[in-house]
């Protein structure tokens, strides 16, 4: 694919999204009530037990941890299924196949733009507000670049799911039930509610055997770990890896498959 | 007759942004912003009486859909007075639209996923229309068009010229007295535009309904309108009889000859004879556009007789299309 | 004409909603799939719930039963706003299309008009969901029960629902004013999600913010105190049906003032 055409549509997602300054204010005051919001609610859950450490996990690593979860959050959700479904009901969807690019590549590509903003207006601040708050929590050394690789797979992954759950939206109108249950199930299952940590025994090995768990909890746990264990981190990076590829080849048959069903329904 | 609507010298101004251009443009906006003052309604005045079908014309984005949603009541005037049915329509605006119906080609207002019939059951229990008056304009309705078979239908099923036929009806249903039609046949087919014509002019006969109605299809205009508005960039072009349009550049006529012989030394000698005329040539036709401020066409005929052996003759009056888009293109002397 | 009475819209809404409903029957699939999704998402807000106990006993001093039992009221007070306001998230959308002229041409309230197109049945579930946890909370703290009671729970938990409708129909506004303004409405969807926990977890400035900026303090925490510890019950738990309805009246304002300013400026 030409990668000049796909920065073309980057480029114009940046544009877009800066032509709305409100909402551009609106995000970065929101995520900071919602950071307000966890840090008390969980001081006041840990406050309630008598030690510092929870299943391994002190408040600043739980609070670092659900902090960046949502920032990483916000930097991900790219409302793909949203805009799917919406193209699907008004029929748009029949114009975009039209366009010489694939689809799924499209639609990346086109929200790719709204990503790079989010990074540097919502995560990079985020961040750097966390980093300096918690004092020191936070390793900064190589685990950075590591982190960085890690949510690379992240956002491959975090797509592939996004788009798998749009094909679905092919098949019915209630594009809605499907918006507001992917979100909840997603961030649930990939420790970005809760710490997987917490996660009280049968449930933290199904998980570990999903492909939620690679999108927020494998970058945070290797961003916070400043001293990795070679093999521990090849692990985890290897399972996003097997993760990202399978994903990826079940989104796009998916999606093949549902679009020649369509066609032929003459939907 | 009664004014239905007075409209007095109003305007209407909007604050627009300004975009800048490029990623360092739009980096720019985030930041400072600046606006312009753009004028849509500039100056207008017009009265129209009750039962009469105007045609409200003008380029896209001339200012028609301002001016209506100012006499509909959803937008104020920056100046000038506006009186429908004698109340101020953006003061009064629920009941100002008791008195109204509105027509979007292509937007439905209709219940999307309700039987027709369903959506007609709500609206008389919005408007207040009475069993027996609801029950009146059902059956002028089924004398009209055939609408059995649409009437348990849900909208969203119907074709495009099924749902426009819907929502005109739907318009008319609580008996308004004045009817906006925005566009009521684009997109649709020659057959179904006949029939929505037909289906309007019959509903203004009937029930002496003021129907305003935009359009760009100068069909809609020949087959409906006495009178018609011509607005330009928020300015009044041309208010009056569409016959006396015809009459503003003069009484142009064209003259069409088959003769024997070649037909373009014919159409070149011809064009030489009388120079004040345009002349072409083309399917075997000469055309002649007279000006009949300086001739008749029936001197130009005869005295193409004495030259001509001519086979078949035929007199074409200038479209209004073509003078509305004259009008567009150079605006009124 | 004269104003049209409660009863009036009473009516049309009445025969709206039937209709509405009939036609929604025939679309079983989406019917299901919105159900199940609706489900699964109140399924995974439980989880969530359930796990962060099994790691601590309490938060604030508020125990498992008496948190469930916000939880449930919550989830109570937050039927009405899906049941009946949902065309709140289309709204965003008719308006940039330019749609949404069309509510602006019947003689009745614009407001009612366009909320009225929209019924989710979905909500249903969430009801029936919360009054399960409510009763079985209200059981295990072994509140007893009397007709007063019942009285105080129905007057509280409309209240309750008032103030989530009003926060609805403020963010849904946005729309008027500012473009992509889709952050605003699923910011406040976000934070409504904290409305289940005690408003005394914060800092006296977001209490504040939390109580009298984004009231989310009265979907569940002032009102259900009442019931839930009789003996000290604060001033505004008692005042809470009075916030509601101011809440709501501005709220109300504010979204017709914003229809109005759009149709001065929109398409």
């Amino acid at each position: 694919m030409n990668i000049k055409r796909c920065f073309t549509l980057t480029r114009a997602g940046i544009i877009e999204s800066l032509q709305f300054r409100l909402s551009t204010l609106v995000v970065v005051a929101g995520n900071l009530l919602y950071l307000v919001v966890i840090y008390h609610l969980w001081q006041a859950i840990f406050a309630s037990v008598d030690t510092d450490v929870v299943n391994g996990m002190t408040f600043s690593d739980t609070l670092i941890y659900l902090v960046l979860a949502t920032a990483l959050f916000n930097f991900m959700e790219m409302y793909v299924v949203w805009e799917i479904g919406r193209r699907v009901q008004s029929g748009e969807i029949a114009l975009d196949l039209l366009k010489p690019m694939k689809y799924r590549s499209f639609l990346f590509w086109s929200y790719s733009g709204t990503a790079v903003t989010q990074f540097f207006f919502t995560f990079l601040p985020t961040f750097i507000v966390v980093t300096i708050v918690t004092n020191g929590a936070i390793p900064l050394g190589w685990n950075l670049l590591y982190f960085v690789i890690s949510v690379v797979f992240a956002v491959s992954i975090n797509y592939s799911i996004d788009f798998i759950t749009g094909t679905i939206c092919l098949y019915t109108e209630s594009i809605w039930g499907i918006n507001m249950m992917k979100p909840v199930i997603v961030l649930l299952l990939s420790g970005a509610t809760i710490p997987i940590a917490f996660f009280p025994e049968p449930f933290k090995t199904i998980v570990q055997y999903l492909p939620f768990q690679s999108i927020y909890n494998a970058p945070l746990s290797v961003l916070l770990d400043g001293n990795p264990e070679p093999a521990k981190l090849l692990t985890t990076l290897g399972i996003q890896l097997f993760w990202c590829v399978l994903m990826n080849i079940v989104s796009r048959v998916f999606w093949k498959i549902s679009l020649r069903q369509i066609t032929v329904n003459g939907g | 007759m009664s004014n239905i609507i007075e409209i007095k010298n109003i305007t209407k101004e909007f604050k627009v942004l300004n975009r800048r251009e490029g990623l360092k443009g739009s980096l720019k906006d985030l930041f400072s912003r600046d606006y312009k003052i753009v004028r849509a309604v500039d100056n207008i005045s017009m009265n129209i009486t009750q039962g009469e079908i105007v045609g409200y014309l003008g380029p896209n984005g001339a200012g028609k859909s301002t001016t209506i949603k100012m006499m509909t009541g959803i937008l104020e005037p920056t100046s000038g007075e506006i009186l429908v049915d004698g109340c101020i329509p953006y003061k009064n605006r629920t009941r100002n639209a008791q008195n109204i119906g509105v027509v979007f080609g292509q937007r439905t207002q209709l219940w999307w996923a309700l039987p027709l019939v369903e959506s007609f059951k709500i609206l008389k229990d919005i408007y207040g229309v009475t069993d027996k008056d609801y029950k009146d304009m059902l059956e002028l309705y089924q004398s009209l068009v055939d609408i059995e078979p649409l009437l348990h239908k849900p909208v969203r099923q119907m074709s495009l010229g099924q749902r426009t036929l819907s929502d005109i009806l739907a318009a008319f249903l609580h008996n308004p007295k004045i009817v906006f039609l925005d566009e009521p046949t684009i997109g649709l087919d020659v057959s179904m535009k006949a029939k929505i014509r037909t289906l309007i002019h019959a509903l203004n006969k009937e029930k002496n309904t003021t129907v305003i109605l935009t359009t760009h299809d100068m069909g809609d205009v020949d087959a409906l309108c006495r009178r018609i508005v011509i607005i330009d960039k928020g300015k009044m072009l041309y208010d009056n009889d569409i016959e006396h349009l015809k009459g503003f550049f003069g009484y142009y006529r064209t003259l069409k000859i088959r003769v024997s012989g070649s037909l373009s030394e014919t159409a070149e000698k011809i064009a030489a004879e009388f120079p004040e005329f345009s002349v072409s040539a083309n399917d075997e036709w000469i055309s002649v556009l007279v000006d009949e401020a300086k001739s008749t066409v029936m001197d130009v005929l005869s005295q193409l007789q004495k030259t001509y052996k001519i086979r078949d003759m035929q007199l074409e009056e200038i479209s209004t299309e073509e003078v509305i888009k004259k009008i567009y293109e150079e605006g009124v002397k | 004409m004269k104003r049209k009475s409660l009863g009036f819209y009473f009516r049309i809404y009445r025969k709206i909603l039937a209709q509405d409903l009939k036609s929604k029957m025939s679309y079983r699939a989406d019917f299901i799939i919105s159900t199940i999704g609706m489900i699964f998402t109140n399924v995974a807000g439980f989880i969530s719930f359930w796990i962060l106990f099994q790691n601590f006993p309490s938060i604030n001093g508020w125990g498992y039963y008496e948190m469930l039992f916000l939880y449930g009221f919550s989830l109570i007070a937050l039927t009405p706003v899906q049941c009946f306001f949902d065309n709140n998230w289309n709204l965003r959308m008719r308006v940039y299309s330019g749609d949404f002229i069309k509510y602006c041409f019947r003689p009745i309230n614009l407001f009612f008009y366009f909320q009225s197109e929209v019924f989710d049945i979905k909500g249903i579930g969430q009801f029936l969901f919360g009054l399960g946890t409510l009763i079985y909370s209200w059981n295990m703290l072994g509140l007893g029960f009397s007709a007063l009671m019942l009285l105080k729970m129905i007057v509280f938990l409309i209240s309750a629902s008032l103030v989530m409708i009003a926060l609805q129909n403020a963010a849904a506004s946005a729309c008027f004013w500012m473009q992509n303004s889709f952050f605003v409405l699923d910011f406040i969807n976000k934070m409504k999600d904290y409305a289940k926990y005690p408003v005394t977890i914060f800092s006296s400035i977001f209490r504040f913010i939390f109580t009298f900026v984004i009231p989310i303090a009265f979907i569940a925490y002032y009102p259900s105190l009442v019931i839930l510890r009789p003996d000290e019950v604060p001033l505004l738990s008692w005042l809470s049906p009075i916030v509601a309805l101011v809440f709501f009246f501005l709220s109300y304002k504010l979204w017709m003032f914003g229809a109005m300013k759009y149709n001065g400026t929109g398409a």
